[in-house]
Parts: structure tokens; C-alpha cells; sequence
């Protein structure tokens, strides 16, 4: 459900975009997603279908690039890869870090004429 | 058959919405509204609080309630019982409300001699946690049955807003709630976070948020 609404305000923002450069079809929309952004990839995936009914992105396909969660250690400078947010250094098990990568939620681009 | 070429976007998801919020804030702000966003899962006490608030705060605020909680009118025809001016958003089925649906509400209320302007969001932590309608201020409720786990579930909505009601804390001795533990994790999230223990029902807590919220309103003219 949550996906639904989310993934209806990207259609719309798409739609303007194929308004102001004249696209007449999209092939492909390409998002990112990052593991730590809260957003499922599978329910985008579900949703996708319903949310671009009656849309210039009614036949296209749906690209899902997964970001992963990647963090500094400050204290030891050692990086890793983050899966839940509270998530000891496995080098020193310090808690103390610097997201590197994993929040994004962007359109990144389409596939179009 | 036309040749198909990749056009670069690269935009976040919630930029474009993230606009028209900056758009909607300084909109109210030049109009002298003050406009708060209240959020919170469904049955948590929003329409309740509200209620409260008015009847507290209506000889000293002229005060207007935009509805957008469920896809009826029961909830505005309570508020509109204490006298406020009230509409009903209908969102078909929307999970949240983003910038230019709220526009749209307050044009729909117009808002020219109002103080303060109340949004009771869509029932849900999710989504609104991530679109931000324009409001200068942004409050959740958290009942105590819905558990004190809940900050560790929706971190996102516990980082975004300014203020915490925690809700139902008559019915405290029927749940395993930790106020504390609730008080310490929503901080650890949010360290300016204001809360206020409150139960709705029984007018308890309600003079403390009520005086903050006064305060607030008149001191950002
Ligand atoms: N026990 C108790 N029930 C409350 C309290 N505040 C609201 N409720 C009840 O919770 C239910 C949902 O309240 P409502 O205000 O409609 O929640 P909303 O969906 O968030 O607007 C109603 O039955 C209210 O009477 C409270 O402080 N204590
Ligand atoms: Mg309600
Ligand atoms: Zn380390």
C-alpha cells in the first residue's frame, strides 16, 4: 500500500518529464534503491503494474538498482557493509560510523523515444 | 521505428516534493498561519486530540482543521462539533498526503484570519514520515497500546518530527509500555524532541501540550 502511493508519485513525475521533452514512449524506468532507504524493492516490483495504468509508462519495464548499505568505522576506519541500522564494527566492534551509502531513493533514468 | 536513447534523470524520489514544501512553508509563513502536520497510526487519537485541543485553545487561536484521516467525514463532522472551521480532504485511498494536496486544503479552508491551520494526516508512520506537506510544525502521536518498540520500528517518523504526544497513558496499567524506554528511544533518535504524556480521553496532559503549542504559534509571527 505504501509502495502504491510512492510509486504513483513517481509516475507523475515521470509523465511531466516525458511532457516537456515531446517522448511519445518509455521502454524502461530505471530507479535506485538503497538497502537502508526503508523502501522494498519486491513491493515497487508488485505495485508497479497499478500504479502506471493509464500512464505514457503503461507497457514499460521496471529496473530496480540496489544500493548497498555501506558505512565507515570512525574508529578504525575499517568499511563495511551495514544491513540493520543498530550494527557493530566487525573489525573492533566500535558503534561509531559514518554512512557512506544505502539511504538513496532516486529516479535514475529511462529508457525512451 | 524511432531509436530509444537513455535520458539521465538522477533525481530523488521525494525532491520534487521536497520543493513544493519549501514552497508551502514560506506560503503560510507570509499569509501568518501557522501550520502544524499531525501524524500517527490509525486509531491512535488524533481526531480525539484535536477535539482537546480546540476546546482548549479557541478563546485564544482562531484555529482550522484540514481532515485527510480516512475517506469519509465522520472524522470532521466530530471536529466541526467544537465549533472550528473544518473541511473534508477526500485522498482516494492515498496512503499520505504530499505539498500540493495540501495546497489544495488550504485553499479549499482558506486560511485568511486563521492562527493556526491543524492537518490530520493519513493514519500511517510510513509515508509521511517521507513527504513533507509544508508544515512549519510536525507532531505524532504514539497510543500506548500500539507498544514501545515502536521507535526502533519507524525510525524515519521519529527523526522528522518536532513534537511526540504519547497517547492513552490511562490505559498504561492494561500494556507492557515502557514510557521511559519509549522517552529514551524516540531521543536517542531525535535529541530536541519534545514530548508530551497525554491522555486524550480523560483531558489529562492536555493543558502542557496545549501552552507549548500556544507559544509556539504566537512566537513565530
Ligand atoms: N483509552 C483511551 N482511548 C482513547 C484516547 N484517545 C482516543 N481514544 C480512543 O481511541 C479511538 C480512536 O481515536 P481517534 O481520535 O478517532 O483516533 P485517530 O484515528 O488517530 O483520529 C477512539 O475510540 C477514541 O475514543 C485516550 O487517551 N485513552
Ligand atoms: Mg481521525
Ligand atoms: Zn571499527
Amino acid at each position: 500500500m505504501h509502495e502504491l502511493g510512492i510509486m504513483i508519485h513517481i509516475v507523475d513525475q515521470i509523465e511531466e518529464i516525458a511532457k516537456t521533452q515531446h517522448l511519445q514512449h518509455i521502454d524502461t524506468l530505471v530507479l535506485e534503491v538503497g538497502e537502508l532507504s526503508g523502501i522494498v524493492p519486491h513491493y515497487l516490483e508488485n505495485v508497479y503494474p497499478m500504479a502506471v495504468e493509464n500512464s505514457i509508462l503503461q507497457h514499460s519495464k521496471l529496473q530496480i538498482h540496489v544500493i548497498p548499505g555501506k558505512v565507515l568505522c570512525r574508529d578504525c576506519h575499517h568499511v563495511f557493509h551495514l544491513v540493520t541500522p543498530q550494527q557493530a564494527c566487525p573489525k573492533c566492534q566500535g558503534n561509531n560510523h559514518k554512512l557512506i551509502s544505502g539511504q538513496e531513493f532516486n529516479i535514475k533514468e529511462i529508457v525512451a523515444y | 521505428m524511432e531509436q530509444l536513447k537513455v535520458i539521465e534523470i538522477q533525481k530523488n524520489v521525494y525532491a520534487k516534493n521536497d520543493e513544493e514544501a519549501a514552497k508551502v512553508r514560506a506560503e503560510v509563513k507570509q499569509k501568518g498561519v501557522y501550520l502544524m502536520n499531525l501524524m500517527s497510526s490509525p486509531g491512535s487519537g488524533k481526531t480525539t486530540t484535536l477535539v482537546r485541543t480546540i476546546q482548549h485553545l479557541k478563546e485564544k487561536l482562531n484555529i482550522g482543521i484540514i481532515e485527510a484521516d480516512i475517506d469519509s467525514d465522520v472524522d470532521a463532522k466530530t471536529i466541526a462539533t467544537t465549533g472550528a472551521k473544518v473541511i473534508q480532504l477526500h485522498t482516494g485511498g492515498m496512503c499520505h498526503l504530499d505539498a500540493n494536496m495540501t495546497r489544495q486544503g488550504l485553499d479549499i479552508l482558506e486560511t485568511d484570519g486563521l492562527d493556526l491551520v491543524v492537518l490530520e494526516n493519513i493514519g500511517n508512520l510510513v509515508c509521511p514520515a517521507s513527504f513533507d506537506t509544508g508544515a512549519t510544525l510536525n507532531v505524532m502521536i504514539l497510543s500506548v497500546p500500539e507498544g514501545d518498540d515502536k521507535p526502533l520500528k519507524y525510525p524515519k517518523m521519529f527523526k522528522v518530527v518536532d513534537v511526540l504526544l504519547i497517547n492513552k497513558l490511562d490505559a498504561i496499567g492494561y500494556f507492557d509500555f515502557d514510557l521511559n524506554a519509549v522517552i529514551e528511544r524516540a531521543k536517542a533518535l531525535n535529541p530536541n524532541i519534545v514530548i508530551f504524556p497525554m491522555s486524550a480521553k480523560l483531558n489529562q496532559g492536555i493543558d502542557a501540550w496545549c501552552d507549548w503549542l500556544e507559544h509556539a504559534v504566537k512566537s513565530s509571527r
